[in-house]
């Protein structure tokens, strides 16, 4: 009765079926590099796990190429040789670009409450925005690029035009939400507007407003990699493209996998902040 | 000296679709007193859930006016309460930090809050809430309760409490107990007429239950659709039994009283 809507799989069931497509895909991944390896031993499209394990210890242990490696360095501990390794130099790089990407959200946050509080604020911006919204981010990268260089301030500009208007738009559609009530209410308790705006609505809306910017990590990382990618001399998307070059599956596949574990840590740790800063909030 | 609340040939009009618009009061004229509690009630549309916005000042009528103590206000302020059927509590607040906020919103400033001041008067104003919440038949440990951890009821004696706090003029309910079972909801309405009776407040309870409009009111409104005030009359405290209710002969004058207002059906619920 496994196929039946109301089925209820047990705890077995559970673990086999949530972990039974990553088993298969690593499985087929290395039978295919297998079968490519006994037809080319020197195959790079699949690589095999010993030139995984080699890139890896070069992407993890060993600083970027295009620097000499000291003397000392060989001696150095697991610690110091990846904080200093080329993955941790590009993590850092990428790192820098996306918190401020994520600094940047805020205003987007507070344009957005504003926007569904005070009517004058919303008739502003609502069309602008919604216009904004349907501008496709990538098709204005070359205009960034003439307009702000091709240094950090376009990358961060590529973020803020791709996810910004989806993050004003949400905030403002989840204000909109806040009962009529619950406004009154809060005039009725000696509330001014910006009381009410902050400390009703805001407060109410946050949790609903972090899970947004939780499920636009992916759109703010693709925007930070199209622009580390296109234009950069740094940064996790910078190192792929280069590594695309010389067919570097071996370290472009770690990276990958890095990356995505990065940002699994961050969808984590933001779902454990807001059940810590939220816990009257009950996920629908 | 003028009335504390007074509707002037107050009017509403709401735009419907295309050019059409629905009139939902017309031409209403109201006075009602200090100290008074005035049940309105009335069959679903009959707009006396706009009348109460409209008192609130969460409404502007059409036409006409609405005063307060002879003045026009222009929207909702601390010195009317306000209790509405749903949302009556702020779900990101705890009981206590619920029943405290208006005195803490109105006392300090966002900076203000940063000061030893207000966290001495923070301990203060919930000693008070603590007073307040055992009145209403709460018990202590729900003061670090959310709201949607507390039932139906209890909610409402919360949102009862939230606005006392705040020693309003007047406090306006709308629906407040209707979605309460029977039991909760006698015990509320035995609640507020004793809160009633101790803080002298002007109290609007709007309801579809004439049953309640009799047995909590000082004075019943009955609004017709469309049509405005059919009947006012009030419910003299000398005619109630000792359960609070009006005794059989008042209570079968009040029906033929509202069916002759022409609803029969507001008046069957009854008899």
């Amino acid at each position: 009765m496994l196929w039946r809507i109301d089925a209820r799989p047990g705890r077995v069931s559970t673990f086999t079926l949530s972990w039974f497509l990553f088993a298969a895909g690593i499985a087929m991944y290395f039978y295919a590099s297998n079968k490519r390896h006994i037809e080319n031993p020197d195959d790079k499209v699949i690589p095999s796990l010993q030139q995984l394990r080699e890139g890896m210890s070069n992407a993890f242990l060993l600083p970027d190429s295009e620097e000499a490696a000291p003397e000392e360095f060989a001696n150095a501990s697991i610690a110091t040789k990846f904080f200093t390794s080329m993955l941790w130099t590009d993590t850092l790089a990428s790192a820098k670009r996306f918190v401020w990407a994520m600094l940047l959200l805020v205003p987007a946050v507070i344009l957005g409450l504003h926007m569904g509080m005070f009517p004058v604020v919303g008739q502003l911006f609502l069309r602008f925005i919604l216009f904004f919204d349907k501008i496709v981010a990538l098709s204005v990268l070359p205009i960034l690029f003439i307009a702000f260089g091709i240094d950090e301030l376009s990358k961060i500009m590529l973020i803020v035009i791709g996810v910004t208007p989806t993050i004003i738009l949400d905030t403002f559609n989840l204000t909109k939400g806040v009962p009529q009530e619950q406004l009154v209410k809060g005039f009725t308790l000696g509330a001014h507007d910006f009381g009410v705006t902050y400390r009703i609505v805001m407060k109410q809306i946050m949790p609903r407003v972090l899970n947004s910017i939780r499920l636009n990590l992916k759109a703010v990382m693709l925007f930070l990699f199209a622009g580390e990618m296109i234009a950069s001399q740094d940064g996790l998307a910078f190192r792929i493209a280069l590594l695309r070059r010389h067919m570097g599956m071996n370290v472009i596949i770690p990276y990958v996998l890095w990356v995505a574990l990065l940002l699994f840590l961050v969808d984590f740790g933001m779902r454990i902040a807001n059940r810590r800063l939220h816990p009257w909030f009950r996920e629908a | 000296m003028s009335a504390l609340i007074r509707l002037d040939k107050v009017g509403v009009t709401y735009p419907v679709h295309g050019h059409a618009s629905k009139v939902v009061l017309s031409e209403l004229d109201l006075q009602i007193e200090r100290g008074e509690f005035v049940a309105v009630c009335g069959q679903t549309g009959c707009g006396k859930s706009t009348m109460l916005r409209l008192i609130l000042g969460a409404e502007r009528p059409t036409e006409g006016r609405v005063l307060i103590e002879g003045e026009e206000l222009p929207r909702p302020d601390r010195h009317r309460g306000y209790v509405p059927q749903k949302y009556s509590l702020f779900p990101d607040k705890t009981v206590i930090d619920n029943i405290t906020f208006g005195p803490e919103m109105e006392e300090f400033s966002i900076f203000g809050r940063l000061t030893p001041k207000f966290f001495r008067r923070r301990a203060e104003l919930r000693e008070t809430a603590h007073g307040l919440m055992k009145q209403m038949g709460l018990d202590a440990p729900d003061a670090h309760k959310y709201p949607d951890q507390l039932s139906g009821g209890m909610q409402q004696r919360v949102a009862i409490a939230q606005a006392l706090v705040m020693r309003p003029k007047i406090l306006l309910m709308d629906e407040a107990f209707s979605a309460l079972d029977p039991a909760t909801r006698s015990g509320m309405q035995r609640l507020l007429r004793t809160l009633w009776a101790e803080s002298g407040t002007t109290i609007l309870f709007v309801t579809h239950n004439l049953n309640e409009a009799i047995y909590l009111g000082t004075r019943v409104v009955v609004l017709g659709p469309g049509q405005g005030i059919v009947s006012d009359f009030r419910v003299p405290s000398d005619c109630r039994a000792e359960s609070g209710y009006p005794r059989r002969e008042e209570l079968e004058r009040m029906v033929r009283m509202v069916e002759e207002a022409g609803e029969p059906q507001l008046a069957g619920s009854l008899s």
